[in-house]
């Protein structure tokens, strides 16, 4: 009796390991990449981000990302001071993030390589304001890793960032933003 | 007359020199941090604890300053632009993407070796999720010999 007890014992530790093992449903990365650019009369400004924290449920089809508004870097000293003491006032708001989750979850097969067209839904916060945005990206799988990329717009406007009159006439409201991250599974 | 000349000839170079100091910060670069001295040089572990045991305070000492740092080498990252300083027993670091316009060869770097890294210090990514570990973040770095 005592044996078959023991032996039960043990089997369902080899289930709950088995299981726990198997639970690898999330992703990650901290070196993700993201760039904006806005097309402007006289030179369009750009900026890359290559720190980008971003998790992914798998299961659930959750995504985050967070973002340090500080790390963006310019290639324009001038540029890069404008955006953080003007625009986005990275002392006071020094943290972007986006929360959402990917509507098609379902049809995405993570455990298998290949390439799939997701719907993204979700909240942005940047300079205090948080508004909800939607965006088409990709998620690839391939040797159990994800490479996530998206292309959307945001408006400045829309979030409370004041370009000075006289820049304004040479800056564009529309924010172009391109997401690269590859994510790999997260060991718990 | 002489005195007219001599009048508009200043106002020229007045608004040359403008002109040209104008045109040198439009096209100014950010500046390399090879040749900067650092406003501070701390250990990467006791710069997290510091993080972690008050953000408020940390952000105001360290806000906008160049930071030497300290630490042992736990990953290097993203095709090479990302060295992440700490304890390995711990989800937390400081993570360094290198200044991509400085040569640093960082390639030959071992895991597990102790190296001082200077950058500028970008702020810090509280994990909210339980999972991920948070970390102090650094860019346009060189490595400090």
């Amino acid at each position: 009796m005592s044996f078959l007890i023991k032996k039960g014992i043990i089997s369902c530790c080899f289930i709950l390991m088995a299981a726990s093992l198997m639970a690898q449903d999330k992703f990650f990365t901290k070196s993700g990449n993201i760039q904006f650019s806005s097309k402007g009369v006289i030179e369009t400004i750009e900026a890359t981000h290559r720190s980008v924290t971003c998790v992914l449920d798998s299961k659930t089809g959750d995504i985050q990302f967070a973002v340090l508004m500080k790390g963006f870097e310019f290639r324009k000293a001038m540029m890069q001071e404008h955006f953080n003491e003007n625009y986005v006032e990275s002392d006071k708001y020094p943290k972007s993030e986006f929360r959402g989750q990917i509507t098609n979850n379902s049809e995405v097969n993570y455990a298998k390589d290949g390439s799939y067209t997701v719907h993204i839904k979700g909240k942005l916060t940047l300079h205090g304001q948080t508004k909800d945005v939607e965006a088409d990206g990709k998620i690839t799988v391939k040797d159990g890793k994800l490479i996530a990329a998206s292309k959307f717009k945001i408006l400045m406007s829309e979030y409370d960032i004041d370009i000075p009159g006289s820049v304004a006439e040479n800056m564009s409201d529309t924010i172009n933003i391109t997401v690269n991250c590859t994510l790999e599974p997260l060991k718990q | 007359m002489n005195k007219k000349r001599t009048i508009i000839g200043g106002i020229v170079v007045v608004i040359a020199l403008a002109g040209g100091y104008g045109w040198y910060q439009f096209n100014r670069t950010v500046q390399g941090l090879a040749d900067v001295r650092a406003d501070f040089s701390v250990n990467a572990t006791d710069l997290i604890k510091e993080f972690v045991s008050s953000e408020d305070a940390a952000n105001k000492k360290y806000m906008n300053k160049i930071l030497s740092v300290k630490g042992m080498v736990k990953n290097v990252e993203s095709a090479q632009s990302t060295i992440v300083l700490g304890d390995t027993s711990d989800m937390s670091g400081v993570r360094c993407v290198i200044d991509s316009t400085a040569n640093s060869t960082i390639g030959s770097l071992q895991k597990g070796a102790v190296i001082t890294i200077k950058g500028a210090i970008t702020g810090f990514n509280k994990d909210e999720t339980g999972l991920l570990g948070s970390d102090v973040q650094l860019n346009r770095c060189v490595i400090a010999n």
